[in-house]
């Protein structure tokens, strides 16, 4: 099987599945098979891997005169971003198995996202890859867009001018490194001179940290997250803003290392606002959405330190904390937009003792919430403290500040739990019935079990994130 | 191979439990009774076969190039700490199952209860801090959902929310000293850690920093001032739970680790700081204790001046005195939590003092043994309190830094125990009933059931007095030469008999003096602060709320709204009215243009894929 169609088959047959089933249904099941059998590929060549380094998968489409080639090749960092973006496919897919506005076009964007995804992770040709960066705008644009909730036209709109602006700079970037260099493919750029790193640097820079996002880029993200679909919102914490986190590490932390070091401290100072910032932003919230999206921006600060240590540890932790922040976010954002859907309202106040009326959906709730504050037998826990240490070794003591990002996400889950979950029940809560479906439920208990099972055994995934960046490292552990 | 089991049994069976107790809600009882007294079985047979500490190095998981180690080392400490943790965790279950005998939720109450357990001996079994840590923090987990046991009213909810915020205050200190550990001695393990103190390899700044760090969270889980106001509000939760969680066990964590690290605060000069700290506690719980209401507020204010004592017991240097006070007051205090859910739930779940009375002719059994665990809190010989108690006033006094002030407040809240407690006892079971309607409905609790675990408890505090030389030299490890002060046992029970004797008259055969005395204007603003322990719980929540929430989060909010988002608002609430413009002229339904755009997608890679080719 060539892996060049698991980015053109999402791709071109998102269109030929949506026009027939629209009239015939049915188009959820096609989904979710395919995304299974996307996931089971990439498991073929998780251990199809070898040890070090990148895996030649095919060239296609040269366009030889300027290098626009379609170079796929992997190696275990985007490995692990392919694995997990296909879990996650296959969880949002469960979790929006009762979409009730136009189901067929609903999946089809789905998998037209999960083929652009796909190449994004998967070629390592600069271009290519900022074709497929740009492709994943577009489902994410309609599916705010058309299935959001009452502010989505603008919400969609000013995500779509945000994240569509920094890409400008990022290709901006990608032309002047291939002007330098002579060649587009990320692995020859890395052994080349480049005469003007840190103007690359500083486009790369912000072209990323719009989208991971780190303040002040951040605003696009809780108007989006608000707007989306939970299952979008979910796909945009879990994948879309993995996707600028990806870019960080692999274009900028990993292409251009000197400069990298040199300008860690702006990445560090924007991550510690980010985290704390956010932190506050959320305190703050009585939007359960909001809450929740603030949350996921706090924990991507807290990610953004973690890199900019730039060391073995911390890249490693940086890592294993994005898979947490992925599996942990999206089931609050999928519980809160459950609530909404019931209670038909964001607001904290009208919300109240859910526990009594949906027990299991409300402890699955309090177990991520846990694991968003860092409790240990979660995964993000583990994210902490390895962050933490890492973190230490690179700046000395002080970093423990990191530790009051913690403090705040404490606080306002606590609250949230206090104001959502527990206590007597409100008017409107009683008079609502939570009844879930059994799939979309079904979906939140894999997240449950992962967060425990990784929480409590992270060595295993640790093995294969520690080997992702090994091959990076040179003597003494820096790199 | 019994300890593997003792680790994973408790969690396996409270996920156990659970499900079982969805099934049938009896039988979530008994086995999670069958549980609890398997695991204190477990760590009998640990205590007898002791030969040497049990050392089993174990790793977590490798990040980079750092390995978080998660051993097991179970030394004469952790025995002692463990027959506490699964003994009265046992009693205490086996205790619930009158006391919790109507509620609906069963299953999930004894599951926590179980996962309690197991974070308890987690704590204690632990090798390096990285265990310790996670002990800790399901232990809080725990407590946070015990104490809010029943979320469906609004203030055991809050309770819950007090209870995991003021205690996460601490914990996020302790996490950073496992960093700060780790860096600058490149260990987590315990022991290493103590050896490298007392050879003075670490620099002493350092180490006092991360001394100080790790005592913040002891004050966190110990209930120590500042941080006690969750643990009077954690009396919301079911008494069960208070008796275990809140008076025996959990809240001696704080003490266990400072007592664990002994030899890293010696060498690290910390002591001082939590004898004075714990001895500034001991007085405000003590005289907060002597006016409270309800009858579980006056044993949490008086767990929190006994919890001191400990403190300062290790704060003077005498390992012995706090860990044996530790494990005496653990009994004690169990015993009369229990005696007082006795009480509560034969009164109908009143907890009101004073509308008790009366009360011996209908619970005597309870009366007995309350009355015994009173004499033991109190101090008298040959209670074990006695021992531990004299014990830390003692060291406090010969150690010429404590001499004075601390040593002043530690007797001072030593000798005030008898008054809180011989209060509760009178107003309790002596005298006339206040409440003739209460009084009637109160009924004879369970002899098996109920006075069973009271008596066990009672017999044990009774007994325990007279090995408490043989416990200090089981926990230290060591004879110490006992220190006396002649003039000190009888002035002591002098002072003792006498407050007793105030108690008798003000509560028993004088009411009217008493009544007389709290008219005094000075004394209503004294009995003020007392009920509402020093207020420091109002004015933590003022500096939350005002400062913290309306202050900081909402200038914040304000430059989100107004400066960050806001530029980038006005572009794009332009861009939008040329959208709704553009909208308006196309297609009128705007879901049909997700088709449209995917055709246009589809288009524009088909140009593509003709260019790359020609």
């Amino acid at each position: 099987m060539s892996y060049v169609a698991l980015i053109f088959l999402p791709l071109f047959g998102s269109l030929f599945i949506y026009l027939p089933t629209r009239n015939l249904g049915g188009t959820k099941y096609i989904t979710l098979a395919l995304f299974i059998f996307m996931f089971s590929q990439m498991i073929a060549l998780f251990t199809a891997l070898p040890e070090h380094g990148y895996m030649m998968l095919g060239e296609y489409l040269p366009v030889t005169k300027f290098d626009f080639i379609l170079t796929l090749q992997v190696d275990r960092l985007s490995v692990i971003m392919l694995l997990l973006s296909s879990v996650l496919l296959i969880l949002v897919t469960l979790a929006s198995w009762n979409v009730e506005k136009k189901p067929a076009a609903y999946f089809s964007l789905l998998i037209f996202f999960s083929g652009a995804i796909f190449g994004v992770f998967l070629s390592t040709n600069l271009l290519w890859f900022f074709i497929f960066w740009e492709l994943t705008l577009i489902p994410m644009l309609f599916l705010v867009g058309i299935w959001g909730a009452e502010g989505r036209i603008y919400a969609a709109i000013k995500f779509f001018l945000y994240t569509h602006i920094a890409s400008m700079l990022i290709l901006l970037a990608f032309f002047l490194m291939y002007k330098e260099s002579g060649t587009f493919d990320m692995t020859l750029i890395k052994e080349s001179m480049l005469s003007t790193p840190v103007l690359i640097y500083f486009l790369l820079f912000i072209g990323f940290a719009v989208k991971m996002p780190l303040f002040p880029f951040h605003t696009w993200l809780p108007d989006a997250h608000v707007q989306a679909p939970a299952p979008v919102s979910a796909l945009l914490a879990g994948v879309l803003l993995k996707m600028g986190a990806y870019g960080m590490i692999r274009l900028v932390l990993l292409l251009l290392p000197e400069t990298s070091q040199k300008y860690a401290w702006i990445l560090l100072t924007l991550g510690l606002i980010t985290l704390l910032f956010a932190g506050f932003m959320a305190l703050y919230e009585t939007h359960i959405k909001k809450m929740v999206a603030y949350s996921s921006i706090s924990h991507m600060g807290l990610i953004a330190i973690a890199m900019s240590a730039l060391s073995f540890d911390s890249l490693s932790a940086a890592l294993y904390e994005m898979i947490g922040h992925a599996l942990i976010i999206s089931p609050l954002f999928l519980i809160a937009g459950f609530f909404h859907q019931k209670l038909h309202s964001w607001e904290m106040k009208d919300m109240g003792g859910i526990m009594q009326k949906a027990p299991y959906l409300s402890a699955i709730f309090v177990l991520a919430g846990l694991g968003a504050l860092g409790l240990p037998g979660t995964m993000g826990f583990i994210g902490e403290i390895s962050i933490l240490i890492s973190a230490i070794e690179s700046f000395g003591a002080w970093i423990v500040v990191i530790l009051f990002g913690s403090l705040l996400a404490s606080a306002y889950l606590i609250w949230t739990f206090r104001r959502v979950i527990y206590g007597q029940m409100s008017a409107k809560v009683s008079a609502t019935d939570f009844s879930m479906h059994k799939v979309e439920f079904f979906a939140l208990v894999i997240f449950a079990l992962l967060i425990l099972f990784f929480g409590i055994f992270p060595s295993s995934l640790f093995e294969v994130i520690n080997q992702a960046f090994s091959p990076y490292l040179n003597a003494g552990g820096a790199l | 191979m019994s300890i593997a089991l003792l680790l994973i049994l408790p969690f396996t069976g409270a996920i156990t439990a659970f499900i079982i107790g969805k099934i049938s809600k009896k039988y979530a009882f008994v086995f999670a009774e069958v549980i609890g007294f398997l695991l204190f079985a477990l760590v009998v047979n640990i205590f007898l076969n002791y030969t040497k500490p049990i050392n089993i190095p174990l790793d977590w998981f490798t990040f980079g190039n750092v390995t978080l180690p998660f051993g097991i080392y179970i030394d004469h400490l952790s025995v002692v700490m463990l027959l506490i943790a699964t003994g009265l965790g046992a009693l205490d279950i086996h205790f619930s199952h009158d006391y919790m005998k109507e509620d609906p939720d069963q299953a999930r109450y004894y599951a926590k209860i179980l996962f309690f357990i197991g974070g308890m001996i987690l704590l204690v079994s632990a090798k390096e801090l990285t265990g310790l840590f996670v002990g800790w923090e399901f232990m809080g987990l725990a407590s946070y959902l015990l104490i809010s046991f029943w979320h469906q009213n609004n203030t055991p909810a809050d309770a819950g929310v007090a209870a995991f915020l003021y205690t996460k205050f601490g914990d996020i200190f302790l996490f950073a000293a496992m960093g700060l550990l780790l860096y600058f001695t490149g260990t987590l393990d315990l022991q290493k850690i103590n050896l490298l103190a007392s050879q003075n390899q670490l620099a002493s700044s350092v180490s006092f920093v991360i001394a100080i760090f790790i005592f913040i969270a002891a004050i966190g889980k110990s209930g120590q001032f500042p941080l006690f106001p969750w643990l009077m509000r954690a009396m919301e939760g079911p008494t069960t739970v208070s008796a275990l969680i809140h008076g025996a066990t959990m809240v001696n964590s704080g003490i266990y680790i400072v007592a664990r690290l002994f030899d890293f605060y010696e060498a690290s000069q910390a002591l001082i700081v939590v004898a004075a700290v714990a001895s500034l506690s001991a007085f405000i719980g003590a005289t907060s204790a002597l006016v409270q209401k309800e009858i579980k507020k006056v044993l949490a204010y008086s767990t929190m001046s006994h919890l001191s004592l400990a403190f300062i017991g290790l704060g003077v240097g005498s390992l012995s005195a706090g860990m044996t006070h530790l494990t005496n007051h653990a009994i004690f205090k169990a015993l009369l939590f229990l005696s007082a859910g006795a009480v509560i739930m034969s009164a109908r779940h009143n907890k009101d003092l004073f509308r008790l009375g009366g009360t011996y002719k209908k619970l005597t059994l309870v009366a007995i043994f309350m009355a015994l665990g009173a004499l033991s809190l109190s101090g008298i010989p040959p209670f074990s309190g006695f021992y531990s108690k004299d014990a830390i006033i003692t060291a406090s006094l010969l150690n010429p830094q404590t001499h004075g002030i601390i040593s002043t407040l530690t007797i001072i809240a030593g000798v005030l125990s008898v008054a809180y407690i011989f209060r509760v006892w009178l107003l309790i079971f002596a005298g006339k009933p206040r409440d003739l309607e209460l009084n009637e409905a109160i009924t004879t609790p369970s002899k098996f059931w109920i006075a069973l675990p009271l008596g066990i408890m009672a017999f044990a505090t009774l007994a325990l007095g007279f090995y408490q030389k043989e416990l200090r030299v089981y926990i230290t490890g060591e004879e110490v030469g006992e220190a006396h002060i002649e003039y000190l046992l009888p002035s002591l029970l002098g002072a003792i008999f006498l407050v007793a004797f105030i108690v008798y008259k003000f509560y028993k055969s004088r009411p009217d003096l008493r009544d007389n005395l709290a008219a005094q204007p000075f004394m209503k603003a004294i009995h003020r602060v007392l009920y509402n322990g020093y207020f420091i719980e109002q004015m933590i929540t003022w500096f939350v709320q005002v400062v913290i929430i309306h202050s900081v989060a909402k200038t914040i909010h304000w430059v989100e709204v107004h400066i960050v988002d806001g530029a980038i608002n006005k572009t794009v609430a332009m861009s939008h009215s040329i959208f709704m413009l553009f909208s308006k002229t196309t297609t009128s339904k705007v879901s049909n243009q997700a088709g449209v755009m995917l055709l246009g997608v589809f288009s524009l890679f088909v140009i593509l894929f003709i260019g790359s080719v020609v």
